[in-house]
């Protein structure tokens, strides 16, 4: 109840300082494995961006955007896990990461892999140039159940 | 507009506002048990429905979505759904109609503090003032939401225009509490600016809240407007 209270107040009492510093901004990478402990980790981008997006496409999103509503949530969580870490954020990301992966589009590239891991990266402006850095890495989770085919 | 009918306009807005954000969730099996009761209590408020109890239940849903999520799942856009409920809730459970006044006009205060706060967190901070900040947003930030969207951090002047757009319109909104006119006009500037935000970064759950708070500001301009 205290802790509800505690997240509810934000709400009753809003600060509204909407992007007041540009933070270093998060992206999800993920790598398959071959096994728990494949030691060859090749990162690919989670959810990368299209390159380009019609108005139209825009004009639908006011009305129906749960894909991107959910990819800023995983940002929100990605910033949570650095902030302040709980299992609650490495699990968000976690479970969405894995769904999508055994999800029909991802057939091709998931059917020999068994496990999963995912990394943040955040990116912040240095001046003119614009720096990556790694600052976590979640550990080797299963892609499947066991026993699932 | 009176009492009766702004707090009414504002449950409906909310409602569909709300039934946009539960239908968002209803793909997601352990979600669904949360948001499709959600949806329900929505429709039940845009119809009218027992709108005080229905209010009452709908916020201790926000509390509980607060809790699954630890946090909210869309930022501002939850959190004003959040103070929306709070301020509804408050003017059903008031004693009197002036305590129903003081809930819808903490409502109203708010959205005006959201434009003006937000503004000045902007114009006391250097990389607002010369555009970089914006750059940023275009440049790296996790927001637009397509890569050729990336290529408008190439263009620093046009941005640094929007900038200042951006700031003077959110530090002159209060001003715009001079006249009902001037409200309305200034209203739907921001319209604007929360439409262009939806197309560009995806915020279209703020888009629809925050335009469920309007006519909770109509109300209180002209409220002040009688008192003076």
């Amino acid at each position: 109840m205290l802790h509800s209270l505690k997240l509810f107040l934000p709400a009753l009492i809003p600060s509204w300082n909407f992007f007041d510093v540009i933070v270093p901004s998060p992206r999800i990478q993920y790598a398959l494995l071959n096994a728990e402990s494949d030691p060859l980790l090749e990162w690919q981008v989670f959810r990368p961006r299209p390159q380009y997006i019609s108005f139209l496409t825009m004009l639908k999103r006011m009305f129906w955007n749960p894909y991107w509503n959910e990819s800023l949530f995983l940002v929100s969580c990605a910033e949570r896990l650095i902030e302040y870490p709980t299992q609650h954020s490495e699990d968000e990301i976690s479970k969405r990461l894995i769904s999508e992966l055994n999800s029909d589009s991802f057939t091709s590239i998931t059917k020999d892999k068994t496990h999963v891991r995912f990394r943040l990266v955040f990116i912040r402006r240095e001046g003119d140039k614009l720096i990556e850095e790694v600052t976590y890495q979640s550990p080797t989770q299963r892609l499947r159940e066991e026993g699932f085919k | 507009m009176n009492l009766e009918l702004a707090l009414r306009l504002t449950e409906i807005m909310m409602g569909f506002a709300f039934v946009q954000q539960s239908l968002e969730h209803l793909r997601a099996y352990d979600e669904r048990i949360i948001f499709l009761p959600r949806l329900l209590l929505a429709t039940l408020l845009i119809v009218g429905f027992q709108t005080n109890w229905v209010s009452f239940i709908l916020l201790g849903v926000g509390l509980v979505i607060l809790n699954r999520f630890q946090g909210p799942y869309n930022g501002g856009a939850d959190r004003m759904g959040l103070l929306m409920l709070a301020c509804l809730c408050g003017a059903h459970i008031a004693p009197t109609t002036q305590w129903q006044e003081i809930a819808l006009g903490y409502l109203a205060i708010q959205l005006i503090l959201s434009y003006f706060i937000s503004g000045w967190v902007k114009i006391i901070n250097p990389q607002w003032r010369n555009g970089q900040a914006l750059v940023d947003v275009f440049h790296f930030s996790s927001y637009p939401v397509s890569e050729s969207l990336r290529d408008w951090a190439k263009s620093p002047r046009l941005l640094l225009i929007m900038s200042w757009l951006v700031i003077i319109f959110e530090l002159a909104f209060p001003f715009s509490m001079w006249s009902t006119t001037s409200l309305i006009i200034a209203l739907m500037i921001a319209a604007c600016f929360h439409f262009a935000n939806a197309c560009l970064f995806g915020l279209n759950r703020f888009f629809w809240i925050w335009l469920a708070a309007y006519p909770s500001i109509i109300w209180f301009q002209q409220r002040l407007f009688d008192t003076i």
